[in-house]
Parts: C-alpha cells; sequence; structure tokens
C-alpha cells in the first residue's frame, strides 16, 4: 500500500466525522469498566407508536464495539424514528456510524436496507468504488470509504455500523 | 485424462530409495505424501506472509489473515460446505481427533446447561443413546464413550458384516427414538469399505438425532459433498489429503455451528471478557478456534484441496479404483487374508490383511526390506480386529500417486513372506 493509498482511507472528511460523531449517545455497558451494569437493561423505545430494536457488534481485529438501537414506526411506512449508537472504535468505525446515522435516520426501512445495500457493494469493491451513479449520489459523503476498501482487514470496521443497523432493524421488525 | 505419472512427479519424496530399492509408499492411509505445491505454499507463507492473523493494522496482518481465510474457503469448496463471512461452515482444528474431541466436549458442556437454550438441542441425559459402529477409529469411538459415561447416555454400536462392512441395514433397530447423536465412519480405516450412511442419516435425522461423519479416509479419496449427503457434522484431517500435519477440520451446518457452544477457551474467540461476569463468545468459526491457529499450515491445506479439485475427485477415485483391484489379489495367496470387501466396488484403496503364521511387524520388516513401506499394527482400531478374530494386521492403502505396477510389486513381495519367515 502506497502512502496515497493511506491518505485515501484516511480523509479529512473521515477525521472529522470520527472525531464530532453523529447519534452517539450513553445507554449501553462501558467495556472499560468492569462496574458496569450487570443486568440486562431492556430495550425500551422514547418514541410512541414505536418498536425498539437493538444489536451489538465486535470487532476482533480493532476491539471496535459498538451497540446499534434503532425505533421504527408501527405504522407503514415502517420509517426509523430513532437512530443512536454507543460504542467506542477507531476512527474508521466511528466516522462510518457518524455517516450512517446522517444518512439513515429518518428513512423508511426500505431506503435504509437499499443505502446498506449499496455501502456494502462499496466497501467489497477493492478499491473500485460504485458503477451505479445513483447509488453514489444515494450515499453521499460516505462514498469516501471507497478509499478503505483496498485494506481488507479495514473492511470490517467501516461495515460495523451497518451491521448492527441491519440487526437491530431485523430485531424491531419482528418484535413488531 | 489425467496423466497420473506427471502427478507423481510432483512429489519429491518419491524420487528415493529405502533399502536400494526405489521407494514404494503404500501407507497414505496413516499421512498421504505432499505434492510441491503444498510444499511451496507452506514454506513461501513463511517467507512473503507470516503475521498473526485477526489482529494487527499492518500489511502483514493483513495479507495472513487474507491467505488464511481464503484456504477456509478452498477447503470449504472441495467437501460443498459454505463459505463467505458469516457463512463459514469449516472450523480450523489441530486435526481429526481434536474435532471430535471438540464435538464431544461441546455436548458435555451444553449437557451441563452451557450455551443456553439454544444449545439445548445437544444435551445429554441418562436413558439417551449414543450410537457408533464397530468399524470405529479409537478417536470416534473414545471421545463418544467418554461423553457417555460423563452424561450417563447409554453407548451402542452398529455390528459388522463378516466382511467388515457396518450393518446400515440394521439402523431402524439400533437407533431410536432415545437416540441424540450418531458418529459413523465414512470409510473404515481398516477394512476400507465405504459405508452406506444414507440409511442412517435418514434415520437419525427421522427420530431428531445429530449424524456425525467422521471423514478422514473418504475424503482424500472420493468426491464428497456434504451438504448432499445431509450430515449435521463431520470431521478429517489436513495431512491424509496431501496437507500439512497439525492441522484438522470440523465441518457443521451453520445453524449447528452457531447454537454449538465452545470446548476451547482462551484467545480469539471471545468478544468480551470479564473478571466477574460470563464472557461473550464470537461467531463460528472463531468461537471454535481458541488460541494462535497453524496459519502456515492451513493455507498449504487450502492450496492442497485445490490441487485436488484440479485433478478431480473422481479422476483420483477411478485412478486408485484401478489400484485397489490389483492390491486386492492380496487375498488369492495361500495364508493371506484380506480383512474387508475383496472387490473393489464400494470400498476404497485401503487393504488390510492377515498372514497366518507371521507376526504383522515381521511382514511389514520383510516389505521394508524391499521399499515397500505398509503400516502393522491394530492401526486404532482394535474392536474392528477383533471383529476378525485378530489384535494386529498389515495395511497397504493408496494415494494418489500410487500405480498398479507398484501394487503388483507388493504382491508379488506377499508372495514371498511365508516362505521367507518358513510357514
Amino acid at each position: 500500500m502506497s502512502s496515497d493509498d493511506f491518505e485515501q482511507m484516511y480523509q479529512e472528511v473521515i477525521l472529522d466525522a470520527s472525531k464530532n460523531p453523529h447519534g452517539k449517545e450513553q445507554f449501553a455497558l462501558d467495556v472499560t469498566s468492569e462496574s458496569s451494569a450487570t443486568a440486562e437493561t431492556g430495550v425500551q423505545a422514547n418514541h410512541e407508536y414505536c418498536t425498539p430494536g437493538e444489536s451489538h457488534q465486535f470487532n476482533p481485529t480493532c476491539g471496535d464495539q459498538v451497540t446499534v438501537h434503532v425505533e421504527v414506526s408501527d405504522s407503514e411506512p415502517r420509517r426509523i424514528e430513532r437512530l443512536v449508537w454507543d460504542g467506542s472504535g477507531c476512527s474508521i468505525s466511528t466516522a462510518s456510524l457518524s455517516m450512517m446515522v446522517d444518512l439513515v435516520d429518518g428513512k423508511t426501512v426500505e431506503e435504509a436496507m437499499q443505502l446498506e445495500s449499496a455501502f456494502q457493494q462499496l466497501m467489497q469493491s477493492r478499491g473500485a468504488g460504485l458503477d451505479d451513479a445513483d447509488e453514489k449520489e444515494a450515499l453521499g459523503d460516505a462514498v469516501v470509504f471507497q478509499g478503505v476498501s483496498k485494506y481488507p482487514m479495514r473492511i470490517k470496521c467501516a461495515l460495523l455500523g451497518w451491521a448492527g443497523l441491519k440487526d437491530s432493524l431485523a430485531k424491531a421488525l419482528a418484535a413488531s | 485424462m489425467v496423466a497420473f505419472n506427471d502427478i507423481r512427479d510432483q512429489f519429491p519424496i518419491l524420487g528415493q530409495k529405502i533399502h536400494r530399492h526405489p521407494l514404494v509408499y503404500f501407507d497414505s492411509a496413516a499421512t498421504a505424501q505432499k505434492p510441491r505445491c503444498v510444499i511451496d505454499a507452506e514454506s513461501n507463507f513463511y517467507e512473503t506472509i507470516n503475521a498473526g492473523v485477526h489482529r494487527g493494522a499492518h500489511e502483514l496482518a493483513s495479507r495472513s489473515t487474507v491467505a488464511f481465510e481464503e484456504a477456509r474457503t478452498k477447503v470449504a469448496k472441495l467437501v460443498g460446505a459454505a463459505y463467505g463471512e458469516g457463512q463459514e461452515e469449516i472450523v480450523v482444528t489441530s486435526g481429526a481427533t481434536a474435532g471430535l474431541n471438540l464435538l464431544a466436549t461441546s455436548f458435555g458442556n451444553a449437557s451441563q446447561g452451557r450455551g443456553g437454550h439454544e444449545a439445548a438441542g445437544f444435551a445429554l441425559k441418562p436413558g439417551d443413546e449414543i450410537v457408533v459402529s464397530k468399524a470405529e477409529h479409537h478417536s470416534v469411538l473414545l471421545p463418544f464413550q467418554e461423553l457417555a459415561l460423563r452424561t450417563g447416555a447409554t453407548l451402542k454400536w452398529f455390528d459388522l458384516t463378516d466382511d467388515g462392512r457396518i450393518r446400515s441395514d440394521m439402523a431402524d433397530e439400533i437407533i431410536t427414538e432415545r437416540t441424540k447423536v450418531v458418529a459413523i465412519t465414512h470409510v473404515s480405516n481398516v477394512t476400507g469399505a465405504i459405508t452406506d450412511v444414507e440409511l442412517i442419516i435418514r434415520r437419525a435425522h427421522e427420530v431428531g438425532a445429530l449424524f456425525i461423519l467422521d471423514a478422514c479416509q473418504s475424503v482424500p479419496h472420493l468426491d464428497i459433498d456434504l451438504h448432499q449427503m445431509d450430515v449435521d457434522f463431520a470431521v478429517w484431517s489436513a495431512h491424509k489429503m496431501y496437507g500439512p500435519t497439525g492441522v484438522g477440520f470440523l465441518y457443521g451446518k451453520r445453524d449447528l455451528l452457531e447454537a454449538l457452544p465452545p470446548a476451547n477457551f482462551g484467545g480469539s474467540m471471545v468478544e468480551l471478557a470479564w473478571m466477574d461476569k460470563p464472557a461473550q463468545y464470537m461467531q463460528p468459526p472463531e468461537r471454535f478456534e481458541a488460541g494462535t491457529q497453524p496459519v502456515a499450515q492451513v493455507v498449504a491445506a487450502g492450496a492442497a484441496a485445490d490441487w485436488m479439485r484440479e485433478i478431480g475427485m473422481a479422476n483420483i477415485e477411478a485412478h486408485e479404483r484401478s489400484i485397489t483391484a490389483e492390491l486386492l489379489k492380496l487375498n488369492d495367496i495361500a495364508g493371506f487374508r484380506v480383512l474387508g470387501p475383496v472387490d473393489e466396488r464400494n470400498r476404497i484403496g485401503t487393504v488390510s490383511f492377515d498372514v497366518q503364521g507371521v507376526h504383522p511387524h515381521d511382514v511389514g520388516q520383510f516389505f521394508d526390506s524391499k521399499g515397500i513401506a505398509v503400516r502393522v499394527g491394530h492401526h486404532c482400531a482394535q474392536p474392528v480386529h477383533r471383529h476378525f478374530g485378530l489384535f494386529a494386521s498389515n495395511r497397504a492403502s493408496t494415494g494418489v500417486y500410487n500405480t498398479a505396477e507398484e501394487a503388483r510389486q507388493l504382491v508379488e513381495t506377499a508372495d514371498e513372506v511365508r516362505l521367507f519367515f518358513g510357514v
């Protein structure tokens, strides 16, 4: 990997997003503290007429871990009314979570899954990026992760939050 | 048409002489020799890639991880298992024995409530039954015999026909509603007989039991599709399929692996570990791969799997069958008895035989003096030897590199054994 590749991975927009990430709140157990709460706290919705879902994701390479919390409207079309996360991780996973929140909070579940699929494709592109102009456009700032897709060990970092989104949405839909 | 002479030339070890005779290696059921591409894959890994897997942000760690996971995929393709992130059905073990012990230990842990309600399907209690066969290698028999002793379950077994085949026709009687686990060899390492597993698998699933296949002697010789066979778990070792020692594989249906509690604990298999709370374990396959893995050897085993697929398992099967037919002529020598089916149908080229009046160790020494390597002893399968009224035997077993000419040479040499020892 050249230093260009390195700079393409750590683009300014990624570094900025990782410093001030969107959607981060404190609600999950703190893995840095032994005395963190032991009791499983029930997943609750803050919004009325919504079903919540939560997913804990872990990346053994970095030690990144995140709990993604979604609340999905009970009425059609099923919409993401609230999306927050708690956890700690590398700049790639944190920036990816932040941009994911910007992209999908307020979107319908269907729209969110389309974005998830586009981002997944981007990360599997081994640096080539997306061919589909509409998908590129839909991903907005998140296309900067194209540079990360050249690093096999970091793909999981970028996908961590999205894996949490997919899983927590599935749980919310199954629960309602 | 595959040029098996050229394939033989890919094995550096076979070029040497033993006691002034060209080496004739008929002990592949113990361990197969390694082709150049497998040896190169292992040394190349150490020369250009070596680093820990699933760890570290540096380039070598990345290459190492990719090579390790690619090898997992190659092995999966050889046996018709699933692959791809989150879908993996191949677990790396240190050998088939380790894979069987992993399952038995894990079932034992489930029997004590570990793994929660998801693992309840693996739990055993007094009154439950575990079914094996009399043809099992000790690596199948003993872990499950011990599991039965630990849990109070009853160990039952399939008997054998006179020529050593597992009595699959008895499946409906031996496997009952109380049966929870059935562990059977696909091919006996003594008789070479291919088990009619279809009947047994169907019956096991009919009563809701898990079916475990010992595929050590079938993966190197037969075209196998574990999905099509519908086995729940399978084990085999890399070194019998032209790969390195120290590595084996455990196959499990993905949903079963996801529900299976871990058996070995330590690094690289845990997401969160605490002093005062139970740990949260990783998803398969990592959940079952505690500690540093034999990465170079796994990568080389992947090269072996690709190499076998390139030759074509059907081609390997046909080539070895022609050699088997020659080896079975041992049964025509006075005082010789082949332990197992005496025609080459539904069997592989693992041919064990008894020589009346000459101890196996002496027979083996005689063969060795002519440069021919065969195995002697009970081949880690005492019950099947007792079935033939013996404790030990001689065993000639084929590999992809053997020739019909070598088999004829072995039979001719065998013909001199009794004369030499004066019986």
